[in-house]
């Protein structure tokens, strides 16, 4: 290894022979703007990684839009007991317009969001019988039903943006296989993007070159 | 005391925005000799030298010091020119029978300041090592740009650290010979 050592320093000093090239002054002034702005912008971090535990994030993520999902199932099957005593639903465009004009975009609704003004109990006000709230309970579901269709109509636009949810819960792993599925399916714009996006939230992610093939040019 | 890459990328994380200008200032050099010695073009180094530094601001967040700031900031470039080169479908660099081989400090050659001693065994060198495989290239600059070891390399490009090794013989090889003949 002496040996290796003793040439790398020859090749050393040679190579600094070389002229010492910098960057332009203009282009070190944008990206010390840049980073200035950026800080500006987001101080810090709300909860700062810790080291090789960064796998943590995803996960939580993940498990809170598991449980949202969850719950949301679980009041959907008790709401019968519970709409029995409920008040008749509110005429459409007031009660429930409230909380969705609070929300930037339909796109950027999340589910445990949208779902969570229902799973709260309603004042009990008057009652009605049994049929008339479950046919009330039926009207909302069917409104749901019709948001939801529309947001899975939605342009292109909105789709890249539940992707970009999806990334946010996902490994880089799992991120790197829905990429591969998307090429695998030829929808390789989306792959663009995903990919995109992917090396932008994970810069310094090793993609190894078998995974590499498949999400780049959607080879087995 | 100075305070270390990672104590500074930490204090960058944590908003302070003076701290990023020390960490530059430290590297932007290193980095930019890097970049230009990888590609094609000073306007092409000097986009991708954007970007990599870009992706290093928008991982502040999730930056946790578990290597070297060096190593982590090489192996985001090293991803950036990676991306740049599949997608222009560069394949490995022809030994310098292309005219668009002129290596990136040619041009500083011509500079009458720089007309020093040893020109001719410099502009050999800087040929030799633009000639070199982009492997053996990048493991070279890695190495002398980056002040990275073959293990730390190996981590930064995803090699093997022997095949590491075994890369940069073969470019010291190569640039001898150029130099000596």
């Amino acid at each position: 290894m002496a040996e290796h050592d003793e040439r790398d320093e020859d090749a050393s000093r040679r190579y600094r022979e070389l002229p010492r090239e910098e960057p332009p002054p203009a282009l070190d002034a944008a990206i010390r703007a840049h980073a200035r702005r950026v800080v500006e912008l987001h101080p810090a971090p709300l909860v700062p990684p810790t080291g090789r535990r960064q796998w943590y994030f995803p996960l939580a993520a993940a498990a809170v839009l598991v449980l949202a999902v969850a719950m949301t199932w679980h009041v959907e099957r008790e709401q019968p007991d519970m709409v029995a005593v409920a008040p008749p639903p509110p005429p459409v465009g007031v009660t429930e317009s409230a909380p969705a004009a609070t929300m930037p975009s339909p796109a950027e609704q999340k589910a445990e969001v949208r779902v969570a003004p229902k799973a709260e109990p309603a004042p009990p006000k008057a009652a009605k019988p049994a049929r008339e709230a479950r046919s009330g309970e039926r009207e909302r579901a069917a409104r749901d039903s019709a948001e939801l269709a529309k947001q899975q109509s939605a342009p292109a636009a909105a789709r890249s943006e539940v992707m970009r949810q999806q990334a946010l819960v996902e490994t880089p792993e799992q991120s790197l296989e829905r990429i591969a599925k998307l090429r695998a399916e030829g929808r390789h714009d989306e792959a663009d993007k995903a990919l995109a996006e992917f090396r932008k939230r994970y810069p310094d992610f090793r993609i190894p070159e078998e995974t590499l093939r498949r999400v780049e040019r959607g080879e087995k | 005391m100075e305070a270390t890459d990672e104590q500074l990328m930490l204090a960058y994380r944590d908003g302070d925005a003076v701290a990023f200008d020390q960490l530059y200032a430290r590297h932007k050099g290193r980095l930019f000799r890097y970049v230009l010695r990888g590609v094609k073009g000073r306007a092409v180094a000097e986009e991708l030298y954007q970007e990599i530094w870009i992706r290093v601001i928008e991982a502040r967040a999730r930056y946790a010091p578990s290597a070297r700031f060096t190593t982590w900031l090489f192996t985001i470039a090293h991803n950036r020119l990676v991306d740049h080169w599949r997608k222009k479908e560069l394949a490995v660099v022809p030994a310098g029978d292309d005219a668009d081989e002129v290596p990136a400090g040619a041009d500083e050659a011509a500079d009458p300041a720089r007309r020093l001693e040893g020109r001719q065994a410099v502009a050999r060198f800087a040929a030799a090592l633009d000639a070199l495989p982009r492997a053996q290239r990048e493991a070279f600059l890695l190495h002398e740009e980056g002040g990275l070891t073959a293990p730390e390399i190996a981590a930064a490009t995803g090699s093997d650290p022997e095949a590491v090794k075994s890369r940069l013989r073969y470019a010291w090889q190569k640039l001898k010979q150029a130099t000596d003949g």
